[in-house]
């Protein structure tokens, strides 16, 4: 079986193609430069791989019928949500239909009493949010980014929240998938469990659209916490605010947010975003959700904790925007870095290590860091071991781009050598296809094989996440 | 039985004394949990180590002989029945625990270790492993991940696949595979998650890390009873619909509250028509707080009873009924048969009602015994092999039961897996499309289907012969395929 792909379709077939999809979707399908370049990146380091022509289904037979039409003419087919992704996903290496699926915008349904609710790819985050408004339920999957539900499944996203309400993995309950050959494929379902068949739910989540387009979600959905507090914690030193942590996690305290921000980004933050009343150290931001008792219990074992590693007076938010604005300076962290140095390009790191490795593995890498004498703060949701460096460095100076190259990459080499993973929660996409073979090896020729057996013409998505 | 030469190069792997051939040595394996079907197998294979699971493979390949592996036996749709023409891979022997990390919360087993070994050895750092299907005392860890099990406490802590961090195997070709890794998670297919539920149709596993959850300081169970089927049921989705998710959620009707309660004492009213037994875990504080709320809504609910464990001896009192029920059953019946759907909870009392018609309509009792929480039924059919038809009549009974599920937008199996038994099922629940991914995914992994071969996934063509394929729009699928 021929199996290794063309490096690019044949021009007449792709022109055919367009051509016919223009006809049939009219103002639908449209090859006008701007579009095709704003559908031929995500965010992140820019790419310029542009797709041939970029089309809107409103409905799953629509998008059956275009990938069918891919199928019999051999060319590719990229599915698109606001391109929010970050390692490159949504490049259209070897051209091809990008199919913008942002029109598929429908909450089908919500049952309250079920505690799930079937959506398009189409709809984001925030829009089901405010649609939920009022039935005193909530999707908790946070991953910083407005993205789409279906880009989010795709690439299995994680968040602030997912130390305890899981990622993308643990909240999809079922999918209909749209396969290579364009036919349509529903997985899972609205039963709690079942064990019926392989798991092809999971498989479809997070294969970042190389085995088949997405077109509608079933969500696992949660009540609203009665009671939400926020809060913020300084500590003298890295190592502290690290192992308070892991303590915690080690007492089981359900703490719905945890996040490290390191003497550096939490200067950035309260300079970017005017945050008052802290200073540029060490800090932990909490989040805890659950009945008012709860918590207050959850927050007085989480104070006892960081007591016992030098931790300041907890600073509550309880009001909800006070926390909005403590949050949201979590999440503009990037920006915030960035105007640290103003002109300066970043490299973001993304390691995820196992939580009794985390400790050494972020100390190690400060110390890294200061040898280099760059400028990289350090983030993350260290409740699941996983945190961010972004590494700042003048675009105009080789050396010190290349230093920074460094520095990415010998964090990225500590994390796999402590057993963990350089990608905890930004996917692979394009930019991180020879992280796969350091991680995986043997099981990287399943993969390889499940590709094949799903997408023989390797028409979704080709380039990305599993090296062919 | 296996050729002389076969037999010759099993010999030059694994010592005499770990290949058993002779008949009185191989009835043990000839069925596992599923006593319906029985197998006697050519061979069975005990090795000890990686090294030896590995070279039996090689030859199993090279030799296109069908390979069926097997953890206690105690599955309940027949995935380590044996194969005709094939072997019993027997993993008993890979009995060790090999690590444990409190810091890291996990702990790295052998896949014959058995699921309750792991939360024993785990105690001493004030752990636990969460998935505790009922045959926990029995079950291994590897037979875990090959049906991704569940249990009474897999609605709040989640299955088997919720709770595994990486999985060590072998392809049929022999090549060694890991899955998954110790950090949350992992980039590329999820094919860790594959795995499990795969029912030793994929590989087979030689050693398992698992995530261990910290012990809860407190819990509580409240025991409330009702006069009433459909009460019970609004009990149930009250609860879930408050936003608790209680530790375990389980309901049990009134004719298996009779077979047990003589029998185990647990403290069941024995006029009740259903009772539901509801487990809060966590701190004091957030137990009393949950109790009191359930204490509301059951009550709201109707119960006519509503009893709170004093203390750990009462509440292990209260869960030991419904742990024994299965085998209570065979106090009052000969034979039973354990079917295993699972529904929308909000579909709960109807379903109970039609089972109830449904029971009538066959003249066989149902004693219905499940966790309620997630909707997942357990209707055990009460039956005589030795009475002409019943077998047949059980057989029927529960395919309608299986139907309804699948109607109200359930699934076939929430946790016991599809085996042998629910292979025909399979056609009703998914669409040839689908199936046709089910066989890419294996096909990827074991080319020659020499891996439980005739388990878990139909072929097209078993699905025509059953007569059930989904005619859409009018059109029948695949009709080059005979129709019998």
């Amino acid at each position: 079986m021929t199996t290794d792909l063309i490096a690019r379709p044949d021009p007449r077939s792709v022109a055919e193609l367009v051509q016919k999809l223009c006809g049939d979707y009219g103002e639908r399908a449209v090859t006008s430069q701007s579009v095709r370049e704003h559908h031929s990146h995500g965010e992140g380091l820019a790419d310029s791989a542009l797709p041939d022509v970029v089309v809107f289904p409103h409905s799953n037979d629509e998008v059956a019928e275009i990938v069918r039409l891919c199928h019999l003419a051999r060319v590719p087919v990229i599915a698109f949500g606001v391109g929010t992704s970050l390692e490159g996903h949504v490049a259209a290496l070897y051209g091809g239909v990008c199919m913008d699926l942002s029109q598929m915008n429908g909450v089908l349904e919500v049952n309250a009493q079920d505690l799930d609710c079937r959506v398009q790819a189409g709809v984001t985050r925030e829009q089901l949010n405010a649609e939920l408004k009022g039935t005193g339920l909530f999707f908790p999957i946070d991953p910083g980014a407005n993205a789409t539900i279906g880009g989010m499944a795709a690439t299995r996203a994680s968040g602030t929240n997912a130390v305890r309400y899981g990622t993308m993995r643990e909240n999809v309950l079922g999918l209909t998938v749209v396969a290579a050959d364009g036919r349509i494929v529903k997985t899972g379902g609205r039963a709690r469990k079942s064990s019926a068949g392989y798991d092809l739910t999971r498989l479809f989540v997070g294969a970042e659209g190389t085995l088949g387009v997405i077109t509608e979600i079933q969500l696992r959905l949660y009540g609203v916490p009665e009671a939400i507090a926020a809060a913020v914690c300084q500590f003298p030193d890295l190592a502290s605010a690290v192992n308070t942590v892991i303590a915690a996690m080690q007492t089981g305290i359900p703490v719905a947010r945890i996040e490290l921000l390191d003497d550096v980004q939490m200067d950035a933050c309260i300079r970017y975003s005017k945050l008052e009343g802290f200073a540029p150290k060490p800090t932990l931001f909490f989040e805890f959700h659950g009945s008012p008792a709860g918590v207050r219990e959850q927050s007085q074992a989480m104070q006892a904790i960081s007591d016992e590693f030098g931790g300041s007076a907890y600073q509550w938010a309880t009001q909800a925007e006070d926390r909005t604005r403590l949050w949201k300076a979590r999440h503009a962290a990037y920006y915030a870095a960035l105007a640290l140095k103003p002109g300066a390009m970043g490299f973001a790191t993304d390691a995820c290590v196992p939580i009794s490795r985390l400790a050494d593995c972020i100390l190690e890498t400060k110390v890294d860091i200061e040898k280099s004498g760059l400028v990289a703060p350090i983030v993350g949701h260290v409740g699941d071991g996983n945190f961010h460096l972004v590494v700042l460095f003048d675009p105009n100076d080789a050396g010190q781009r290349e230093r920074a190259e460094g520095l990415a990459k010998a964090v990225s080499l500590r994390a796999i050598a402590m057993g963990g993973t350089c990608t905890g929660e930004h996917g692979i996409g394009w930019h991180k296809l020879d992280v796969l073979a350091q991680e995986h090896g043997e099981a990287v020729d399943l993969m390889r094989a499940v590709k094949r057996a799903l997408d023989p013409f390797n028409i979704m998505n080709p380039g990305k996440t599993v090296p062919l | 039985m296996l050729n002389p030469a076969l037999l010759a190069a099993l010999g030059n792997i694994l010592p005499a004394t770990s290949i058993l051939t002779a008949s009185e040595d191989t009835r043990p394996y000839e069925c596992d949990g599923l006593t319906l079907f029985r197998e006697e197998p050519n061979a069975v294979l005990l090795p000890e180590n990686e090294a030896q699971v590995v070279a039996i493979l090689k030859l199993c390949h090279a030799a296109r002989l069908p390979v069926v592996a097997r953890g206690a036996g105690t599955g309940l749709s027949g995935g380590a029945l044996p194969d005709r023409n094939g072997v019993i891979l027997s993993l008993a022997k890979f009995m060790r625990i090999l690590a444990i990390d409190p810091l890291a919360c996990t702990a790295t087993v052998q896949p014959g270790v058995r699921n309750l070994a792991i939360s024993e050895a785990a105690a001493p750092h004030d752990l636990f492993y969460a998935p505790d299907p009922s045959s926990q005392i029995a079950c291994t860890i590897g037979g875990n991940v090959a049906e991704n099990s569940g249990g009474v406490h897999c609605l709040k802590y989640g299955l088997t696949v919720h709770n595994v961090r990486r999985v060590r195997a072998v392809l049929i070709t022999g090549d060694v595979v890991e899955f998954g890794g110790e950090a949350l998670d992992s980039p590329g297919y999820d094919l860790l998650a594959l795995i499990c539920g795969s029912e030793g149709l994929l590989a087979v596993i030689t050693e398992v890390t698992v995530k261990l959850t910290p012990k809860p300081q407190d819990a509580r169970c409240v025991l409330a009873a009702f006069d009433d089927v459909v009460k019970a049921g609004a009990a149930v989705a009250a609860i879930i619909g408050a936003g608790i998710i209680p530790a375990g959620l389980e309901m049990m009707d009134r004719l298996t509250i009779s077979a047990v309660e003589p029998f185990v004492h647990a403290g069941y009213p024995q006029n009740a028509a259903a009772i539901l037994l509801c487990e809060a875990d966590g701190t004091p504080e957030e137990v009393a707080e949950e109790v009191a709320v359930v204490n509301r809504l059951m009550a709201q609910s109707g119960a006519t009873l509503i009893e709170v464990s004093r203390d750990e001896k009462q509440r292990e009192r209260f869960w030991s009924g419904r742990k024994a029920a299965f085998g209570a059953a065979g106090r009052i019946s000969p034979d039973y048969y354990c079917t295993d759907g699972t529904i929308p909870r909000r579909a709960l009392a109807a379903v109970l009602q039609r089972i109830g018609e449904l029971s009538e309509q066959f003249g066989l009792p149902c004693m219905n015994v499940f966790h309620a929480g997630d909707g997942n039924l357990h209707p055990l059919i009460l039956y005589d092999a030795n009475r002409p038809g019943d077998a047949a009549r059980t057989q029927a009974f529960g395919t309608k039961i299986l139907e309804l599920c699948v109607e109200v937008g359930g699934t076939i199996t929430g946790e016991h897996g599809v085996g042998v038994e629910k292979m025909g099922d399979m056609c009703m629940q998914f669409a040839p499309a689908e199936l046709e991914r089910f066989l890419g995914v294996k096909s990827a992994f074991d080319a020659e289907g020499l891996l439980n071969p005739g388990k878990a996934v139909p072929t097209l063509h078993r699905c025509a012969e059953m007569g059930r394929m989904h005619v859409h729009r009018g059109a029948l699928p695949h009709p080059e395929l005979p129709r019998f």
